[in-house]
């Protein structure tokens, strides 16, 4: 196993660029490499506008699905390298489960690490996993596994079968409506870094095979939690599936339902009713 | 039909973020992320994740036209149950104690067992209105049926109403500043620069002290890297006070300087308050009660009153109806808007015409012992995020005086915009 250690987090704009321009002519098998980078701190002012866009409270604790955006850009550099098997442009993130473990501080230095994972076969392609983990004071506080799907894509010889559904019972009542902006990606794109161009805009989009501008979904997944502040265990899974993706601008649904210690969730189109985010909270 | 028995609501603690300087730590927070993160810090220090209380009532005086339901808004991403009711009010820097009074009335006439007071205010954070002349263009816009008529009433838009109106700490009736209004009436009563000062420094002494002794240990919960109030100055002094210049009032007569006037601050506070039953039956304790209050409002604009000279006339009404004088108290809390305001309420209350006149006394209510006085410090050391102030005071008086032992009894004077003036009693 090879393991990188960055000083700084990489430019995601040049990488979604060197991605881009190296899509072409990839293919084997996932590399063992680990992208980390130790002593992270969170970014006050940085926080603070993730926090507006995705409507949670500031406060001490990071919002459980902010590692995200610090392990993000190493997950980015894991895939836009020559040795990772799949094109990012046109990767699609069909799954995502987060496991805090306990209230992670503002304050605290935070280690991170991530790879990749679980090269699977899916009916329309292949996925791949993209997993990291987050420690603080010596124990994993947080780690997640994003499931990416590439279209058309062939996973090796006795690869398992993709698992990209989350469950949920039927969720009949919405709890709230959102009116999400045109802009929605671009405001999530600045505060995240996650400036995949599917996301910027519709004539951007267009170039990827989209109608129009698509939300990201792990802006969707935090505004549905930030909806339950202060409802969520403190010890919590948070596994959801991005279902049809949310054209930009819409007006959506979120329909919620207590599940013992945790909840369901579905992020719905308010007109058509497709689903666009399913998902579980646990207490773990 | 006999008259309802009334009890004595009970002080059961409180908690509040440390209060910072404007634009300053809390700058990127808004009312209702301090309000929320306070009130989860009280549902932590109580055990009351996920109850409901009677009641959670709080305000803020600085109040974005999106947070009409502010209290609700912020009980609804807290910990505490969802089915807890909660209402806004505003009385301008009395809006914390006036909500404690609220909450204690009905505790006292038995319409709930428990509940919270409190108050926010962010002076960063602070609502910008639209130039009043656009806005006025724009609700014509938005009335217009046509495009013509649209047109027509677009047509009225002015570079000039670009500017957006920027809150001031001013009285809408006068145009003076509240420091202004302060200068006014420390010039009618001859206040000092000097006394002034000496206020000033023993409030940042006692408040520094306070915090080194863990007074505020279960007061207080950090906030954004804030462990203290960012105001405090623990080594302030008379020749450091002496230095600064002036900032209102004019001339040689200027005595007020933004080291004895408090600075703009934002923070949170809130209050813990039940029935003795409901506090024993939650195994927490009665720090005090919630005695008495009074209210009390001067002409400040035509009549020739000072602007925050309302709690002297306040006093007065609540003594009498409790058969009490001055001196009767173990601790004393007025609120330091200005060490100014402190110094000319204690000399309108010993002055005997001023008693007399004003009051409607037959003697001056005297001195009162000095050393009993903002104990713990007051809002020239911790600052003043306006609606938090009432509850950061009740909640340390309450401690006070349970320090002290059964018995013991406290006056609140806080004086607010508007000439308006809140007085309460609390004894332990």
């Amino acid at each position: 196993m090879a393991r990188q250690e960055l000083d700084g987090p990489p430019s995601m704009a040049q990488l979604f660029a060197r991605a881009a321009l190296t899509a072409r002519g990839r293919g084997g098998d996932l590399p063992d490499t680990r992208i980390a980078r130790t002593g992270v701190t969170v970014e006050a002012a940085r926080l603070a506008e993730y926090v507006r866009v995705c409507r949670f409270a500031l406060g001490d604790t990071l919002p459980v699905t902010y590692p995200h955006v610090l392990a993000f850009p190493l997950q980015v550099a894991l895939m836009s390298d020559r040795a990772f098997p799949l094109a990012l442009p046109g990767l699609v993130h069909v799954r995502n489960r987060v496991e805090q473990l306990r209230p992670v501080g503002t304050a605290e230095p935070l280690d991170l690490e991530v790879w990749a994972d679980t090269f699977a076969t899916h009916r329309s392609g292949a996925t791949v996993d993209l997993v990291a983990s987050v420690r603080a004071g010596g124990a994993e506080v947080w780690r997640s596994r994003s499931t990416y799907l590439a279209r058309g894509a062939t996973a090796p010889q006795d690869a398992p079968t993709a698992e990209v559904d989350v469950h949920v019972p039927p969720l009949d009542t919405a709890a709230a409506q959102w009116r999400v902006p045109d802009d929605a990606g671009r405001r999530y794109a600045a505060v995240s870094g996650d400036v995949n161009p599917i996301h910027l805009s519709g004539l951007t989009a267009k170039a990827f095979g989209f109608k129009r501008a698509i939300a990201h979904g792990m802006w969707v997944k935090a505004r549905a939690l930030a909806a339950l502040s202060g409802r969520l265990p403190d010890a919590v899974a948070v596994d959801v599936g991005f279902k049809k993706p949310l054209f930009l601008p819409s007006t959506v649904t979120l329909s919620t339902a207590s599940h013992g210690a945790g909840w369901d969730l579905a992020v719905r189109n308010a007109a058509s009713g497709a689903d666009h985010l399913l998902g579980t909270v646990r207490p773990v | 039909m006999t008259a309802p028995r009334t009890r004595k609501a009970a002080i059961i603690g409180g908690n509040r973020i440390p209060f910072a300087r404007s634009n300053s730590a809390y700058a990127q927070a808004s009312n209702q992320d301090m309000l929320t993160s306070t009130l989860d810090g009280l549902v932590a220090r109580f055990g009351l994740q996920g109850q409901q209380v009677g009641e959670v009532v709080a305000g803020a005086v600085l109040k974005h036209s999106r947070d009409f339901n502010l209290t609700r808004e912020s009980v609804l991403g807290s910990r505490l149950s969802a089915a807890t009711p909660a209402y806004d009010v505003q009385q301008a820097c009395g809006t914390g104690l006036e909500a404690v009074v609220l909450v204690a009335n009905k505790i006292a006439l038995g319409q709930v067992d428990s509940g919270i007071a409190g108050g926010v205010d962010t002076t960063s954070d602070a609502p910008l209105a639209v130039n009043d002349d656009l806005r006025r263009v724009l609700v014509q816009v938005n009335a217009a049926k046509t495009l013509q008529q649209r047109l027509k009433a677009l047509s009225g838009i002015r570079p000039g109403q670009l500017v957006p109106d920027i809150p001031r700490n001013a009285e809408p009736r006068t145009g003076l500043a509240m420091g202004e209004h302060a200068a006014i009436t420390a010039a009618v009563w001859e206040i000092g620069r000097e006394e002034q000062d000496e206020l000033t420094v023993r409030s940042h002494h006692n408040l520094a002290a306070a915090y080194d002794r863990g007074f505020f240990d279960d007061l207080l919960t950090p906030y954004l890297g804030l462990t203290r109030d960012q105001n405090l100055r623990p080594d302030s002094s008379m020749e450091k006070l002496a230095r600064l210049s002036p900032v209102f009032g004019r001339g040689e007569g200027a005595t007020m300087t933004a080291g004895n006037s408090t600075p703009l601050t934002d923070g949170a506070s809130v209050v813990l308050l039940g029935s003795d039953e409901w506090a024993a039956a939650h195994d927490l304790p009665v720090l005090a009660h919630l005695v008495d209050a009074q209210t009390a409002a001067v002409d400040y604009v035509h009549g020739g009153e000072g602007l925050l000279m309302a709690p002297a006339y306040a006093l007065p009404v609540l003594l009498a109806r409790n058969g009490l004088t001055l001196q009767d108290f173990d601790l004393y809390e007025i609120h330091e808007a200005f060490a100014s305001t402190v110094l000319s309420t204690l000399k309108a209350w010993e002055d005997p015409a001023f008693c007399k006149e004003k009051l409607g006394l037959d003697g001056p209510l005297g001195p009162i012992d000095r050393s009993k006085l903002n104990v713990a410090g007051s809002s020239l050391a911790a600052g003043h995020p306006f609606a938090a102030t009432g509850g950061r005071i009740v909640a340390s008086l309450a401690k006070l005086l349970h320090q002290q032992g059964p018995g013991r009894r406290g006056l609140i004077s806080i004086c607010a915009a508007g000439g308006q003036g809140v007085v309460a009693i609390l004894e332990s």
